[in-house]
């Protein structure tokens, strides 16, 4: 069964931000080959980090919003935590019965 | 003699104030006004959210940290 999934990923400020989608691309392939689809890819750009990860102190901000199985997400969030130009990942399924903030 | 009456100030909601539909993660700028100046998630009192609101706004302030978007709690001056 197919999903909705949202992926935030900081990416090594080293690297030059207009390679990023390039660089994602691999890994979206892993998202497409399982019959998923990527709706949205998001850069950020670069941003100051609250706190240092791994000696650096910004980051480059991706968001992905993609309609995937759960094991290829999983398998593309392997792939991705393995790369070290990736310094965090996160993956959030959005919930969009529970529409909140109303009172 | 009759006792002075008193009226308790209304509590206000924040969220009302911001006016906000869904709490996001990734409103940064939203969120940073739920925490303290040495990080920490305000409490109710303060906010005067309702529980499940700040039960979402606790949720969000938490991804965003581990996100490094917000600061964990500590010494002021990070932010």
């Amino acid at each position: 069964m197919s999903r909705h999934y949202e992926v935030m990923l900081i990416l090594d400020p080293t690297l030059d931000e207009r390679t990023v989608p390039t660089t994602l691309e691999n890994y979206l392939n892993v998202i497409r080959d399982s019959g998923g689809s990527v709706e949205q890819v998001d850069v950020w750009g670069r941003r100051r980090l609250s706190y240092e990860i791994a000696k650096h102190s910004e980051g480059i901000y991706a968001v992905l919003d993609l309609n995937a199985t759960p094991e290829a997400v999983k398998e593309m969030d392997r792939q991705l935590s393995l790369q070290e130009i990736v310094l965090r990942t996160k993956v959030l399924r959005r919930d969009t019965k529970r529409s909140v903030a109303k009172v | 003699m009759p006792r002075p009456q008193r009226y308790p100030k209304r509590k206000r909601n924040m969220l009302l104030d911001a006016n906000v539909t869904e709490v996001r993660y990734t409103d940064v700028d939203l969120l940073r006004k739920f925490i303290s100046d040495r990080g920490k998630i305000r409490a109710r009192r303060v906010t005067g959210l309702t529980p499940r609101q700040q039960r979402e706004v606790a949720a969000a302030i938490k991804n965003a940290r581990e996100m490094a978007l917000l600061p964990y709690p500590g010494k002021p001056g990070r932010l």
